[in-house]
């Protein structure tokens, strides 16, 4: 076998994170010699599911490292968490959900990579109202989105429905006249704005709409607002009833990451884990890479990803795993539906507060993972909160976490058995096409899976393949297995 | 007569073990009965191939998995592991070296799979015991034993004991409730069909 470093490479991949084996998996069939290496031991970069043991090796190895996108990590266990097995967990570093209109679905499908892996659906979307007077209890309210579920709700005023309904059939041709002419002029405005004026919506209703684009500062704009929720309507039934979006089974994107370098690595690439790019020197049309394995390897294009954080931007994260099955959050509204495995709860911003009395600005995203998803034991959960980094948002995650589990738990508060703690910066660089290397943008913090990560990653394979590439192709190819089938018995 | 893969349950079986064992030759020897002497190079192009195999008058579909490369630096994923019923691992039996490094590789197949997995250990190239053995039956036979996985000797090239491995196993995940209980025919309950998908659901939007 041919060593690494004796080996001319098309293509050296650094990182094993979403974008780089998505570019992985559309170079499977291209003949192309690719090596791809991932400074890490474990696959996914950003998108990894970690077990237990993993989880805290990685957060002992991010606060030794104190460089990198990620920052703060830190595992908790409760004390009763003590017997836990590790191996039953796959917690998710970026669990995004997916819509069924994503063109991540379209290609995973038109590649065949889906075939191993296992999708679930994404279930009901919650608002955490806090009472309106002292006699109520705090409550999550389900966020009626088809218009047989706005008909039925019995939370909504019937004033309030109308401009509703208005509001879904508005979204589902917004972008053609008149429907155009309506919001054109506010597009650049916050969403909440447009919906106020126009559909007459209240500051409740706003919530909800807003909440269903998961906008981690709860102020997206009109246009891109329009866009989330109209993707999300369409999204509604296309792979089956009362769901818009689904979800990776064992660990999100991580699932299709690993999926996607198997795919690769089955079309011939190698595979070295624990590896990373020490060192980078440009010759002439060579790049000459010393890999922290002690190899020095030669390759014509490098791709990696912007690791360099930005001061600017981050988001903190909080994920816990409780004891309880949580069964309310998962209960099939649609008939004929099979059961949710992920529901969603937004706390908007100012419906939570610091022990000093400060509100929250952004909204708190909690997505429940229920045991559906492999990522914990039946009889558990694993509770994933997101919020745009503040000094308070370790506090307030904190209070979300809290006041979840006082909502939720069936009777009694869910025993929260196991929690980590990080939280997550912004690269500094954009995407960069030209050159022997490659620089793929650091990893969205979208909540949904944002289509846009997709297109560096078509531009990357346009640029290895050159006059090869006919867009036609891209990620379109043939089941690979032998579809003879010998029968064999044995008595 | 071929079977219905919509109506016999699935069963996944990996083949793992260190870099030019013959984990191709056996997996293309046994499905295929092809062998070619001349291919000593890593494996390219095979995901996986099915076989349909009945035991004890059942008949059950084997979807069998080979390494594709990623055992060169150890670097196959949990995803590649999960849902395994079945791991054979190999190695050469002309091989000291490759004999050598068979605990970690059960270390890594009984950390990624479900308890009770059955396990099966292979010397292959039986065909060089003649004249190139370098790890004796008895060893092999000791090193299963401990991790208690069946064994035994095949070779590719003369076919001797080809099938043995994948029947024995798939004997053993039969007569294992919890393992058969996780065998079936299509899709996992409460996943969603990707291929069913599409325009077709609903006609438009339900809203």
């Amino acid at each position: 076998m041919e060593s690494v470093s004796d080996t001319s490479w098309d293509v050296v991949i650094c990182g094993t994170g979403l974008q780089q084996s998505l570019l992985a998996l559309a170079l499977s069939r291209s003949g192309k010699k690719i090596l791809h290496v991932d400074p890490n031991h474990f696959y996914g970069g950003a998108e990894a599911a970690f077990s237990l043991q993993d989880a805290e090796s990685w957060a002992n190895e991010v606060s030794a490292k104190d460089a990198g996108l990620f920052r703060s990590a830190s595992v908790a266990r409760h004390e009763s968490a003590a017997g836990l097995s590790s191996r039953s967990y796959s917690l998710a570093m970026a669990p995004t959900l997916i819509h069924a209109r994503s063109a991540l679905l379209s290609q995973l499908v038109s590649s065949r990579a889906y075939r191993q892996v296992e999708f679930l659906a994404v279930g009901s979307f919650f608002i955490f109202r806090l009472p309106q007077d002292s006699a109520q209890q705090p409550a999550l309210i389900r966020i009626p989105s088809t218009r047989e579920d706005v008909f039925a709700a019995t939370t909504i005023s019937s004033k309030a429905k109308r401009g509703l309904m208005k509001f879904l059939k508005f979204v589902l041709d917004y972008q053609n006249p008149p429907q155009l002419e309506l919001w054109q002029s506010h597009a650049e405005a916050p969403l909440t704005e447009f919906l106020q004026q126009e559909f007459k919506m209240d500051a409740e209703l706003q919530t909800y709409i807003v909440t269903l684009t998961l906008s981690l500062n709860g102020k997206i704009t009109t246009r891109d607002g329009l866009a989330v929720i109209r993707r999300h309507l369409s999204s509604m039934g296309v792979y089956g009833p009362g769901f818009a979006a689904i979800y990776p089974k064992w660990g999100g994107l991580s699932e299709v990451a690993q999926v996607s370098c198997r795919a690769a690595a089955v079309g011939g690439a190698v595979y070295m884990l624990g590896a990373g790019v020490q060192a980078v020197e440009t010759a002439g049309d060579e790049v000459k890479l010393e890999l922290s394995s002690g190899d020095t390897v030669k390759t014509r294009i490098l791709v990696r990803a912007d690791d360099n954080p930005s001061e600017q931007t981050g988001i903190s994260r909080l994920v816990a795993v409780v004891g309880s099955p949580l069964t309310s959050m998962f209960e099939v509204v649609v008939e004929g539906a099979s059961r949710p495995a992920v529901a969603v709860v937004a706390f908007p911003a100012g419906s939570l507060s610091t022990p000093a009395g400060k509100a929250s600005e952004y909204p708190v995203y909690l997505s429940v993972h229920s045991s559906d998803t492999g990522e914990c034991p039946v009889g558990q959960n694993v509770l994933y909160l997101t919020t745009l980094s503040t000094p308070d948002s370790r506090q307030l995650l904190e209070e979300a976490l809290e006041a979840f589990v006082g909502t939720a738990g069936e009777g009694q508060p869910a025993q929260i058995l196991i929690q980590i703690r990080y939280e997550q910066l912004a690269g500094s660089g954009s995407f960069q096409p030209e050159g022997p290397v490659i620089t793929f943008p650091s990893p969205s913090f979208s909540l949904s899976f944002d289509d846009s990560v997709l297109e560096p990653v078509q531009q990357a394979w346009k640029r290895i393949m050159g006059d090869a590439a006919a867009e036609s192709d891209y990620m379109s190819f043939a089941d690979r297995e032998g579809a003879m089938d010998d029968d064999d018995v044995y008595e | 007569m071929a079977l219905s893969g919509d109506t016999v349950p699935s069963l996944k079986i990996l083949l793992i073990g260190p870099s030019g064992a013959g984990k191709s030759a056996l997996l293309t020897r046994y499905c295929d009965d092809e062998f070619e002497p001349e291919t000593a190079s890593a494996t390219i192009g095979i995901d996986f191939k099915t076989k349909n195999l009945s035991v004890r008058g059942k008949p059950y579909r084997l979807t069998l998995f080979d390494t594709a490369g990623q055992e060169r630096f150890r670097t196959l994923s949990t995803s590649f592991y999960r849902g395994a019923h079945g791991v054979i691992v190999v190695y050469d039996i002309s091989s000291r070296a490759s004999f050598l490094t068979l605990d970690k590789w059960f270390e890594e197949a009984e950390a990624n799979t479900a308890d009770g997995v059955a396990l099966y250990l292979v010397g292959s190239k039986l065909d060089k015991a003649e004249h190139g053995r370098q790890v004796s039956t008895e060893e092999g036979r000791a090193l299963a034993e401990a991790h208690g996985a069946g064994f035994c000797e095949a070779s590719a090239k003369t076919r001797e004991n080809v099938r043995r491995p994948f029947v024995e196993l798939v004997d053993r995940i039969v007569q294992t409730p919890s393992l058969l209980a996780a065998a079936r025919s299509g899709r996992a309950p409460g996943t969603v069909a990707m291929d069913e998908g599409g325009d077709g659901y609903f006609s438009g939007c339900s809203c």
